[in-house]
This record gives structure tokens, sequence and C-alpha cells, in this order.
């Protein structure tokens, strides 16, 4: 076959002399930099390899359906549920915030105001310009402090609980959920506003019904991109959430959670089987993170597609 | 004598300092096609925008003198300006359906203005687009599958769903095939019948075909007004000729 001659022949250029000094130095460059990205994906096998290879022994389903009992025996469904009640009540705090303040700031703030007074406008430049920078410092903020502002201010009110630990969480969400929620609405085309208002539809009209609307698969990548990323924190969820062997649903009642159950193992780890549920607990972590990945990258797929079919 | 659908007294208007429409002065009839014709950048698009104050939104925008709509002023203290673009239909010059299904498009301006009948009205809109035969069977599919053509007279559906009585055309075929633009032409002079159109066009040619009267901006400034064909045959002014000849345009 042609294919496996040629796969021949490369193979023997590749062995050998360069003929050349820049042959050599080509050759040479090729393989200082494959070397670099194997480096650089070494160490996501590595963890992956780490953990799986420790941690399938324990993984069946009564590991995954059934609650603790104690810290050395049942499953880990406590910590599941847990961090997804955490995540899913944090999203719905977080979510219509930041798309509320994002409307406000693309939509409202900046457009059709001219019959507006003057000092309007300057305020509501003001506002945006504080909102945008506030969620920016956010974005910085060390996931810690985050824990310790929830201390001093939601436990302080609602003692440790589900509560408290989705309201941290809700603020690490803002910066994510915001700005990737403003850049898709700035995204829709101006002509589908226009079309909308000459329609005699109202802003509010507009912004919900066809800007939010074709701005939909950026709004949900960057929630999942939220997502993804506190669903993995221990820090703001330290001080705030408690412990719990169960996984209740209300709001007060202390809860678990994935990373913080990973994290109260790896402090206990001196057995063997501590170990090893820490390592199981992780691959089902990982996992869960992994998938909303995947739908986020799949679903930022979506929004090239709705901006570009938009932009005429 | 017929009453003026619109009328414009001594109309100027500015975007900051720009002083872009200039002393303008003309009414136009009800159930005509009345053609804006200039070089680009004269201001036609900014006319047809005031008329729905579209113009709002643009910050810098200020005005004087009136245009009068059946009357009323559009710019008047007591004006509802939903209710005044729902009167008036706009057809932009790219074609710019909302994402959603070809259904939904026609269906967007009656739902907003609370209308009954939705199933009808956008058969109806369809129809008068000439669009119905098209897409009849596969409303449900996203408007941005359609041809450019198509495209742009689902957009013309759209406008016609909330039953306006005036129709505004900016350039509506200059991004499309010649076979799509004379569709859009013969539309122009069906809808003439029940509406009253005012078309920003370049093109001289089809100004002629389907105008009957005719405005011809230059830097802003009404330079000549009248009947189309009268304009074409006997230009008073120079710069008309010119452009109508194709010298600059
Ligand atoms: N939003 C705006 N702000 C400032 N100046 C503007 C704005 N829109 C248009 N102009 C200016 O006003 C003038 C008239 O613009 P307009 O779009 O009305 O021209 P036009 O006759 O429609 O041109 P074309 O044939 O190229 O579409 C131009 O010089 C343009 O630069
Ligand atoms: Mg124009």
């Amino acid at each position: 076959m042609g294919t496996s001659k040629s796969i021949t022949r490369e193979l023997r250029s590749w062995f050998r002399l360069p003929k050349s000094r820049r042959e050599f130095l080509d050759r040479l460059t090729f393989v200082f930099l494959a070397v670099i990205a194997v480096i650089i994906t070494l160490p996501f096998f590595a963890i992956v390899f780490e953990v799986v290879a420790n941690g399938w022994i324990l993984l069946n389903p009564a590991f995954i359906l059934t609650n603790m009992v104690g810290f050395a025996e049942g499953g880990i469904r406590n910590a599941i549920v847990g961090s997804i009640e955490l995540v899913a009540i944090a999203s719905m705090v977080a979510i219509p915030l930041c798309v509320g303040a994002a409307i406000y700031t693309t939509e409202y703030a900046q457009r059709g105001r001219r019959r507006a007074r003057r000092w309007v406008q300057e305020l509501n430049k003001w506002v945006i310009r504080i909102v945008e920078f506030t969620a920016d410092v956010l974005a910085g903020v060390p996931s810690i402090i985050f824990g310790a502002f929830g201390l001093i201010f939601f436990v302080a009110v609602f003692g440790r609980s589900l509560i408290a630990g989705a309201l941290t969480l809700a603020l690490m969400m803002i910066p994510t959920i915001l700005r990737t929620t403003q850049e898709s609405l700035r995204a829709v085309p101006l002509s589908l506003r226009e079309a909308s208002l000459a329609l005699g539809a109202t802003t509010w009209s507009t912004s919900w019904r066809v800007v939010l609307r074709a701005a939909l698969a950026g709004i949900i990548t960057g929630i999942l991109l939220a997502i993804g990323r506190v669903i993995g924190e221990t820090a703001p969820l330290l001080f705030t959430t408690g412990f719990n062997f169960d996984a209740p649903w209300g709001f007060l009642d202390a809860i678990a959670s994935l990373p913080f159950t990973i994290y109260l193992y790896a402090l206990q780890g001196h057995t063997e089987i501590i170990r090893l549920r820490a390592y199981s607990t992780a691959i089902v972590l990982i996992g869960i993170v992994f998938v909303v990945d995947v739908i986020a990258v799949w679903a930022s797929k979506k929004v090239g597609l709705v901006v570009r079919a938009g932009g005429v | 004598m017929v009453e003026a659908k619109i009328q414009v007294n001594d109309l100027n208007a500015w975007y900051g300092d720009f002083h872009v429409l200039k002393s303008l002065n003309f009414e136009i009839l009800p159930n005509t096609v009345t053609a804006i014709m200039g070089p680009s950048g004269c201001g036609k698009t900014t006319f047809i925008r005031i008329l729905n104050r579209l113009c709002d939104m643009v910050p810098e925008f200020h005005h004087t003198g009136e245009i009068l709509i059946d009357g009323q002023d559009v710019f008047g203290a007591d004006i509802d300006v939903y209710e005044l673009r729902k009167g008036i239909g706009f057809v932009f010059q790219k074609p710019n359906p909302f994402p959603m299904s070809i259904y939904d498009n026609v269906a967007y301006g009656p739902k907003t203005h609370g209308m009954k009948d939705i199933n009808e009205i956008v058969q109806r809109s369809l129809e008068q687009s000439a669009l119905w035969d098209e897409v009849g069977h596969r409303l449900d599919e996203p408007a941005l599958k359609l041809s450019g053509g198509q495209q742009q007279r689902l957009c013309l559906a759209r406008a016609l769903a909330v039953n306006p009585g005036i129709i505004l055309m900016d350039e509506p075929v200059a991004f499309l095939d010649p076979i799509s633009a004379q569709k859009i032409e013969e539309l122009i002079m069906t809808l003439k019948r029940d509406y009253t159109i005012v078309l920003v066009t370049h093109n001289v040619q089809q100004a002629l075909r389907v105008s009957d009267s005719a405005a011809f901006l230059y830097l802003g400034e009404l330079i000549e007004y009248g009947r189309t064909s009268l304009i074409a045959e006997t230009p008073k002014d120079p710069r008309t000729e010119a452009f109508l000849t194709g010298r600059f345009g």
C-alpha cells in the first residue's frame, strides 16, 4: 500500500543523518517543542492515573448511592448530593443577579437613553464602571478570603449551613457569569435590537425576547464554566457548611460536599481505607467537573454558530 | 386634495455638531412609493430613521422642525413611541431576521402588542410578502436557514404583521441577487395599494421602475422633489442630473 510505503520513507528520513546544519537545527527544535508539549500534558495524565489507579477499587454503585456511615464506611451520596445542592442554590442566586446586572449594563445604561438627563447618563456610566471593576477584582480574590467572608457574614446569620455555603459559592460565581454574559450580550448584533425596537417593542421585551435569546448559548457556557470552577472549591466551604452524614435539603442544615470530604479524608488519612476513599471521592469529583466542562465546550461551539448567523 | 400621510416641516438634524439634514420641506401622499435618492452619506438613512424615531438610539442626535404623520408630530411630547413604531414597518439594508423559527419571527410583533389570531396573521403576512408558498410547510425551521432573499422577504413579513400604515425600506435589495431584488420590487408595487412606502435607494433604474415620487438629497439638502418621471426627464438641478446619469453616487 502507498501509505505504508510513505510511512517507511518518512521513518527512514527521520533516522538518516541530517544533511545540513539547518536541517539539524530544524529537527532539534521539533524534538525540543514536542518534549515541552509532553511535559505540559504530563501532570494531567499523572493525576488522573494516580487517582484512578488508587480509587477504582472502591468505586461501585453502592459507593455513589448510599450515605456515609462514620467516615470510613458507607458511600459518599451525602457529599455528591450536598455538592449538587450547594452549586444549584449558588447558581439560582448568582444567575439572576448577574444576568440582570449584565442586561442593565449592556442594554439599558448605554443605549436609547437620549431623553435621559446628562447627570443620569453620567451616573449610569459610573455604575457600569463600578460593577465591572468590582467583578474583575472579585475574580482575583483568593478563595480562602471568600471562605472568611462567608464565615463573617453568612455564618453569623445562618450558622454553618447549606445556605451559608451556597451564598459564599454564589459570590465566587459572580465574576465569571457576569463577564461572559456581558460579552455574549455585546456580541449580539445591534441590527437585531433595532429590528425589535422598530416593531414597537420595548427595551425590556427586546432584551428578554431577542437579545437574551440570541446570547443564550454564550450565557450557558459562562454559567457552566462558573459551576465547573466552584464545584471543586474547598476553601469557601471550609468555614461555612459544617459536615453532615446525610444530605438534607434544609437551608439551615449543615451539609457535606465532595471537595470538603476529600479534604477531611486527607487530614485523617492514616489508614489505608480512608486513603482509598479519598481517591474514589476524587474520581467522582473529577468526573463531574469533566462532564460539566465538556458540556461547556459543546455549548460554546454553539455560541459561535449563533453569533455568526446573527451577524449576517 | 388628498391629505399628506407624512408632512416634513423645516426639518434640521444634527449628530453632535454635524449638520446632517438641512431644512427639509416636503410631503408624502398616502398609497404612494417615494424614492429617497442621493449619494452616500447624504442623510437618507438618517431621514427614515427619524420617521420611526430609531434616531433615539444615537445619544448625540438632535433636531429642529417637525415631522407630521397623519397630522401628529413624531417628536410630540404626548406621542407614544411604541405605538408610532407599530404603525411604521421598517426593512433594513441587511436582512436581520431574529435567530428564531420562521413562525416566531413573524409572530414576534403581534405577540408584543397582544394581538389575537396570531396564526392567521403569520399566514397573511407571509402571503403578502410572497413567501408562504416557499415556507408555509416549514414554519418551525430556523429563519437563518433561509436564503438572503427569503430572509429579506421574511423581514418584510415581520414588519407587515403588526398592520403598519407606512413601510420604510433602507436599500432593501442592496445585498440581494438580481432575481431576489426583482421579487422585492414586485412586492413594493403590489403593497403600494395598501401602504405608504418610503424607499431609500441608490439605484436610479429601480427608483424609476417602482416609485411615484422621488426626493433627491445632496449633503443633507433636498435638492429636488417631485414626480419620479418628471425628475428623470427634466431634472431642474445640475447635481440631480449628474447623479441620474451616474456621474457620482
Ligand atoms: N450615529 C451617527 N453618529 C454620527 N454621525 C453619523 C451617525 N450616523 C450617520 N452619521 C453621519 O451622518 C451622515 C449621513 O449618514 P446616513 O447614514 O444618513 O447616510 P446615507 O445617505 O444613508 O448613506 P449611505 O447611502 O451610505 O447609506 C454621514 O456623514 C454619516 O457619517
Ligand atoms: Mg444608508
